[in-house]
């Protein structure tokens, strides 16, 4: 029997991730950060498939997800973040009920029964309650946004950041910084306060545990401990939060075709490319 | 010359009518007509129309920045609302001989005096509409609406007679039967009208006098019976939840995404659309009873009588009734920000659909096209989630 | 780190006045009070300010516990964000009344407790046995927030009180609508005090009733001429203390210690006057607090203002009363208590309209604010602008243009912030605009020159 193998492209806001699977996992990359970088989604595929020592035929059927899903030209199908984050979390953390996922742009929260979302709750309108918030007030305390997670750890006590307003809580960072708060206790802060939008978002879900954390977010120490602390318990994180997303989406692409091949039906297929791709929306 | 003549009849006249909303409201100012604004499910058309005006719904625009309205009017109002006086601000309303305002929702009646003062028409009315639906609020709005007849017959300059409010019963009611008939078509899989046709139909509709609406309506019926079933394969068949709804843009997003929008609770749509005045001795008995007691709306408080489910059942019991009819699999509560009326009711009405076991998605808008653009992911999010039940 | 943090508590805030400082222990008093009344299984019923039961549940010794006095106080103390989160996550828009979202956050928790939240400020809100909601023509939360807390209280019933009065327009005079009117809102009253009498299982006492309606008229015409002393300059009291003085006035009508706080600032009042004890000595800039209701937890800019040498010797939020004198009807010739409250309430809303009549092109809100800037000799016009909350807040910008056309332009500001949320407000930004508008005021001044 031949090998079958699928492929997962997960183009989010900041960071374009590709798996590629058959039985498990053979290669992973995540790619370049940065709009400019992201129509060149085609890069990272060509980078896996040579890590996986593999040609773009033989990969059996691709699946896209993630904000950037639209127009990927090589892909067989699209299904959104919210379907292939909930696969990705049963298939690496399967005793989670909850996904948390923290993107650069949006957050969302996934309820789980049988391995599948049954509900979700999506935040993309404010920044407040994603990466975007810790990168905006990160530039402002003059931090790289990989060592907030670290130094909030050192915090002894933490400073109250009232504004969820992205743009007033960047103000209201430097003030706390002109009138003498600790960095760490202001990070601390910030975790705190992106934690809380977070529960209160994910929390009309009625969560049930485990809660898997994933995204940029869960690569976050600090925020993860915020919000354990807002729940009250302890999180679950994957490997490697990034690539969640992608790896739910080659194993929907792997459930699709093993579907279509037990009723006889048509696979949904594009007629797929490995080229740039050139608008999205 | 009649519209009809120049752009043909059914969908393509809907079409000509919705792309430019107001045109014949404006053709028919030319000819010497009086048009009369009104917001809002709960102006009585019926005495608009026996007053002898052309009823015009006001509606916004999604796709125009709301940039005038500001200076007048605040930002925490109602998006749809600032989008329909920014549309008044910008011209596309001038026809209008003045303006009828309803006590529906704070947006609209906290409102009232700036369309008043602001757009300096010749005739303003407010109807102070009871929040409570008990006999005595019943009593009181029929001295309210006794009220209105008598200000618009003073405009006009006669009674606004029992029977001209007989004889604009009867056409309402002949309007509302052709809407019936038209949402009978959404019964079949797949539907033989698509909601976005269905929506257009119906927004068209409301810019037109209640003959020529009634007309319209019976030959989009006869054509779409006649044409070629729509055959594109979809997962789904949705409801649509909200409050006034006055443009395809969401709709067109749900369809896009693989669905049907076979059934709505919306304004235009079934919330205002489907139910009769019954004819009475008195008419305004009737329509008192309509308007305050048979539009099943958030603005609308019913009293409780029994137990919580019952009341459950009062309030939300329609949408029960409407999701069997029309077999529909999910339901989308599309809620603008900043609606007391609706927003507050989310968790009952979320909670009653799903205890029937039809699962809900809950998205809040700004209306404007690129707050609407950002929901695709949670419309297609919720169909693969329907569909991998 | 992980143990929830307790809000910082705020300092007290610096008043003016005597009768001022004695609200915030009377509030909390109160909140106390109706935590013990439901132990002491007294009837409690929760309760919106000004829907005209006061003088009807006080009669029938129900505890009121005012929801949005509740809210305030969680917002004030800065403790509110825990519960507008929980609402949030019950699906309620973030966007809808801060004082129900609160409100309905805290009651969601504490029924899913069964207990009060942890550290509840004041010691909680006590469940109620009873809601009473009304439809108005303001204020949609009024009819929505206590259905909507019926969800996690089945078992309370609810019962909505239609209180309308007519609006004003070109159309006709509302004196000719008056009689329906006052008509609907007596069989609406009679049937409130039907509903609390099978609650309670007692009668009204009807007579217990006229002796209450008659304490309120006399509470209403003293809070009139209490507030009129601040006229004087200097001004005995400011806006922000009459953030304070409005809670027997929305709280605590028709009893007598509502009265005795009204003849006390009363005699405050006038002492100051006599010693010439202003706010603050050196009155640069005399302000009215033309609309909006105040960010709960941010009552110190008030202070901020003073010290900017700025007083607010009057303000249209929580001016709920009319001298009763002033009506065009004889009110003491109505001697059925629901009579008299129906023409109290139709009277009130309907103050103004005569006097917006005499002038072209007015509006009775705006007469209500020309008649206060001429009253009180005012410089500038300050608002507030509650993104939650579109009873108060809509209508202001216009108000100040209808203003600017048919009386004068006046320096004017509109601060944006919320009652409740607090994450909407911003000190810094407040009041850098605070010192822009001061510096407008100003330059008007020295102008006038």
């Amino acid at each position: 029997m031949k090998k079958e193998y699928f492929a997962g492209v997960d183009i989010g806001s900041t960071m374009t991730k590709v798996v590629i699977m058959n039985g498990e996992m053979l290669a992973s990359v995540i790619g370049p950060t940065g709009p400019e970088h992201r129509k060149l989604a085609n890069r990272v595929m060509e980078e896996a498939l040579n890590k996986a020592g593999l040609s773009f035929d033989e990969i059996t059927y691709v699946v896209a997800t993630g904000y950037g899903r639209i127009n990927v030209p090589f892909a067989d199908k699209q299904i959104t973040e919210i379907s292939c984050h909930a696969r990705g979390v049963s298939y690496l953390l399967p005793e989670a009920r909850t996904v948390i996922d923290i993107g650069g742009q949006d957050s969302k929260a996934i309820k789980l029964a049988d391995g599948r979302a049954v509900d979700f709750v999506m935040n993309d309108k404010c920044a407040a309650g994603s990466g975007r918030f810790l990168e905006v007030t990160a530039e402002s305390l003059g931090v790289k946004l990989e060592d907030m997670g670290k130094l909030s750890l050192e915090a002894k006590s933490r400073v109250d950041i009232s504004n969820i307003c992205t743009v007033f809580a960047a103000q209201e960072v430097v003030a706390q910084l002109a009138a003498g708060a600790a960095l760490a206790d202001i990070i601390a802060g910030l975790h705190e306060a992106i934690a809380s939008r977070i529960c209160g978002m994910a929390r009309r879900l009625k969560m049930e545990r485990e809660v898997a954390v994933t995204g940029g977010g869960a690569k976050n120490i600090g925020l993860v401990r915020a919000l354990e602390a807002k729940l009250g318990y302890a999180v679950l994180v994957p490997p490697e939060p990034l690539l969640t997303g992608a790896i739910g989406a080659a194993l929907l692409g792997k459930d699709m075709v093993k579907k279509a091949a037990e009723s006889g039906e048509q696979l949904p297929r594009s007629e797929r490319r490995l080229t740039e791709a050139s608008i999205f929306s | 010359m009649t519209a009809e003549d120049a752009t043909g009849k059914g969908l393509s006249l809907v079409e000509k009518y919705y792309q430019d909303y107001g045109s014949r409201a404006g053709e028919l100012k030319g000819e010497g007509k009086q048009i009369m604004g009104y917001l809002c499910a709960f102006v009585p058309l019926e005495m608009l129309t026996a007053a002898g005006f052309i009823p015009f719904r006001i509606i916004g625009d999604v796709n125009e920045p709301i940039t005038k309205a500001d200076a007048e009017m605040e930002t925490i109002v109602c998006p749809l609302v600032r989008s329909c006086f920014d549309m008044w601000l910008k011209g596309r309303y001038k026809f209008l001989d003045g303006i009828v305002i309803p006590h529906a929702c704070d947006s609209i009646c906290r409102t009232y005096q700036i369309w008043q003062y602001t757009l300096n028409l010749p005739y303003s009315h407010f109807i102070n509409m009871p929040h409570t639906t008990d006999d005595s609020s019943l009593k009181f709005y029929k001295a309210e609406l006794e009220t209105f007849r008598k200000s618009l017959g003073e405009f006009v300059g006669r009674e606004i007679s029992d029977q001209s409010l007989k004889e604009a019963t009867q056409l309402y009611n002949q309007n509302r039967a052709k809407v019936r008939e038209l949402y009978n078509l959404r019964k079949s899989s797949p539907p033989l009208i698509s909601g976005v046709e269905l929506a257009k139909t119906l927004i068209a509709a409301v810019s037109l006098p209640v003959d020529e609406a009634t007309a319209l309506i019976g030959d989009v019926i006869d054509e779409v019976k006649q044409r070629q079933p729509l055959s594109a394969p979809k997962s789904a068949r949705l409801m649509v939840f909200g409050a006034q709804i006055d443009n395809v843009a969401f709709i067109e997003l749900v369809e896009e995404s693989g669905a049907w929008v076979v059934a709505d609770d919306l304004c235009p749509g079934a919330r205002e659309s489907l139910t009769d005045v019954t004819p009475t001795a008195d008419p305004i008995d009737g329509i008192a009873e309509r308007y305050l007691r048979k539009i099943y709306c958030g603005r609308t408080y019913r009293e409780r009588k029994g137990s919580y489910e019952d009341y459950m059942e009062e309030r939300f019991g329609h949408l029960a009734a409407a999701i069997k009819d029309f077999k529909v699999d999910g339901v989308v509560l599309y809620i603008y920000k900043y609606c007391d009326p609706f927003g507050f009711e989310v968790p009952e009405i979320k909670s009653y659909i799903e205890s029937k076991g039809v699962p809900v998605l809950y998205v809040e808008d700004e209306y404007s096209m690129s707050t609407i653009g950002r929901l695709r992911t949670r419309v297609q999010a919720f169909l693969e989630m329907l569909g991998s039940k | 780190m992980t143990e929830e943090k307790k809000p910082e508590e705020r300092k007290k805030r610096r008043t003016a006045t005597e009768a001022a400082s004695k609200i915030g222990p009377m509030v909390k008093a109160t909140i106390g009070g109706t935590v013990q009344a439901r132990e002491e299984g007294k009837p409690i019923a929760y309760s919106f300010i000004c829907c005209c039961y006061d003088e009807i549940i006080r009669a029938m010794d129900i505890i009121p516990v005012w929801t949005e006095n509740y809210a305030g106080v969680c917002g004030a103390k800065r403790d509110a964000q825990r519960f507008l989160e929980r609402a949030e996550s019950e699906n309620f828009s973030r966007s809808l009344c801060t004082y129900a979202l609160c409100g309905l956050g805290f009651d969601a928790w504490r029924e899913e407790l069964g207990e009060m939240p942890p550290e509840a400020p004041w010691g909680g809100q006590a469940r109620p046995d009873m809601m009473l909601g009304s439809g108005q023509i303001l204020c949609d939360p009024r009819n929505k927030w206590y259905q909507a807390a019926q969800h996690y209280m089945p078992d309370v019933p609810v019962y909505d009180v239609g209180l309308p009065w007519p609006a004003y327009e070109h159309d006709y005079d509302y004196r000719q609508v008056q009689d329906y009117y006052v008509k609907y809102i007596v069989e609406q009253l009679r049937g409130l005090v039907e509903f609390l009498e099978k609650q309670i299982g007692r009668k009204m006492d009807w007579d217990r009733l006229s002796e209450l309606v008659e304490l309120a008229d006399r509470t209403w015409n003293l809070i009139y001429e209490a507030y009129e002393l601040r006229r004087a300059v200097p001004t005995p009291m400011g806006t922000g203390d009459a953030m304070n003085t409005m809670v027997p006035m929305v709280f605590m009508m028709g009893t007598q210690e509502g009265y005795d706080f009204y003849k006390d600032l009363y005699d405050e009042l006038k002492r100051k006057i006599a010693n010439k004890e202003g706010v603050i000595a050196d009155e640069k800039y005399r302000l009215i607090w033309g609309g909006g209701l105040p960010s709960w937890f941010a009552l110190a800019d008030f202070n901020y203002f003073n010290s900017k040498g700025a007083v607010f010797p009057v303000e249209t939020t929580y001016r709920m009363v009319e001298a009763i004198y002033n009506f065009d009807i004889d009110l003491s010739k109505v001697t059925d208590p629901l009579e008299h409250i129906a023409w109290r309430w139709v009277k009130y809303w309907t103050y103004w309209y005569d006097k917006a009549r005499k002038r072209p092109g007015s509006h009775p809100d705006v007469e209500r604010l020309i008649q206060y800037i001429e009253d009180y000799k005012i410089d500038g016009i300050v608002m507030h602008e509650a993104f939650s909350c579109r009873s108060w807040h809509v209508g202001l910008i216009w108000q100040l243009n209808l203003l600017k056309k048919v009386y004068k332009d006046m320096p004017s500001l509109i601060l944006e912030s919320d009652i409740v949320d607090i994450s909407s407000y911003n000190e810094a930004d407040t009041r850098a605009r605070i010192d822009a508008f001061i510096d407008t005021l100003e330059a008007v001044k020295s102008k006038q020159r």
